[in-house]
């Protein structure tokens, strides 16, 4: 009796995932852990993070089914896979966009080019470090402080660091209140921080609707790679300016977006299995995205600087920093560390102009790597 | 199709080009916006929702 009540036991026990249980899924489960303590207490992007830090535990907990074959995680990683998700963000970021800052400052948006210089430094130091060459343009675009943008890229070129790549953006995207301050104060001085800028011009109805459209055409017939992406996101502008499709614009904006949000979580989350994850190359990809972050910030601000010079004056410097893209966060910070020098000083439209130009930065640079490297 | 070498002259000469290339992309988009206001002579979109 006692013997077939132990052997019950053990068929029992078998049934678990705990013989599977190893350290590394410990481990895992405790970054799970800190991203939900990130999300939850600290407000670190909670709509990401909370997604993700639970989806991470779970993937780590070794007889779950829904991180299998056939399982709710590992369908939504297919929407990932087959890039679906990242078009549809998006949609929704589009939907609920105001491009005016950008269309009304055209001279501005060549920050959104510059404030990528981080994404090079990160490429050329991860080829240093022994990437292949997908691998190190896929941690560059960690720079691009664009999530959607680093995933589709990613997806494209290295998919096996997906996990690695996706935390590392949202994770510094988070926290570039803390990152880019410092980085921008180095850089001016504080007659510089204290500028304050002229107010932009009116953007009318007409241009709101005609800039998705044509922006649509260009980025479709010069960088195809990545034209699923803007398209998207001007499908999204389209539906918001053209004030007659409201309920699309407000599903787009809310509903699909908050949807598409927590399937991309889960999704991110549960690639973070312990025998992918825990490798010294993660630690070497988190600290490539930190560099790319710190040379974006610089980088911007110092062409802002130069173009303050060739204007006389009339350019705060804070707003080159905006161009690293991942808006409004950066426009925020500009705002906020030019507040601390002046309090009548308003950045924040100012710098979502070279925020929202960020964001096609980003795009051309991954559209250039894509349309060399992939066949 | 030429294949960019996977070593650091091929990360050096794809970041180059990247970086040069966005700027011209970034440029071109400024210039177009820089026109935008011509759009305003066309004619007027009501603002009101429908």
């Amino acid at each position: 009796m006692d013997t077939l009540f132990l052997t019950l036991m053990q068929e029992l026990l078998n049934q678990t995932g705990l013989p599977a249980l190893t350290i590394g899924n410990l481990v895992m489960i405790a970054v799970g852990g800190v991203l939900l303590y990130l999300g939850i207490v600290k407000k670190y992007e909670p709509f990401l993070l909370v997604g993700i830090g639970l989806s991470c535990i779970v993937a780590n907990v070794p007889g779950s089914e829904l991180t299998k074959e056939g399982g709710l995680f590992w369908y939504a990683y297919k929407g990932v896979e087959n890039l679906i998700l990242p078009p549809l963000i998006f949609l929704g970021v589009g939907a609920m966009t105001d491009f005016g800052p950008m269309i009304a400052n055209p001279s501005l948006v060549i920050l959104g080019a510059a404030a990528h210089l981080g994404i090079f430094v990160a490429l050329i130091s991860a080829k240093f470090f022994g990437f292949s060459l997908a691998e190190a343009c896929s941690i560059g675009i960690i720079g691009g402080a664009d999530g959607p943008m680093a995933i589709y890229t990613t997806m494209k070129l290295a998919p096996h660091l997906l996990p690695q790549i996706s935390v590392a953006a949202y994770s510094y995207m988070a926290l570039m209140p803390l990152i880019q301050p410092p980085v921008m104060r180095l850089l001016t001085t504080k007659e510089e921080r204290q500028i304050i800028m002229k107010q932009p011009r009116y953007v009318s109805r007409l241009e709101k609707i005609v800039f998705p459209v044509v922006i649509a055409v260009i980025v479709n017939l010069f960088l195809p790679p990545v034209a699923p992406l803007i398209t998207m996101l001007m499908l999204g502008n389209l539906l918001r300016e053209c004030l007659c499709v409201d309920r699309l614009a407000e599903t787009a904006s809310n509903a699909l977006l908050n949807v598409v949000t927590l399937v991309l979580t889960v999704a991110i989350g549960s690639t973070m299995a312990a025998d992918t994850f825990l490798t010294p190359n993660t630690l070497l990809i988190i600290a490539l995205g930190l560099v790319a972050f710190v040379f974006g910030t610089g980088s911007g601000v110092v062409c802002a600087r130069i173009m303050n010079k060739i204007s006389g004056g009339k350019i705060n410097p804070l707003i080159g920093s905006a161009g690293i893209a991942s808006v409004p966060i950066a426009a925020r910070v500009s705002h906020l560390v030019g507040q601390q020098e002046n309090r009548q000083n308003f950045l924040i439209m100012h710098a979502m102009g070279p925020n929202l130009a960020g964001v096609f930065g980003t795009a051309i640079s991954g559209g250039i790597m894509l349309a060399l490297l992939v066949k | 199709m030429t294949t960019l070498p996977d070593s650091m002259s091929g990360a050096l000469l794809l970041s180059g080009i990247d970086f040069l290339l966005s700027f011209l992309f970034i440029s071109c988009i400024g210039v177009i916006l820089y026109f935008f206001p011509k759009l305003n002579k066309l004619g007027e979109i009501t603002e009101k929702k429908n």
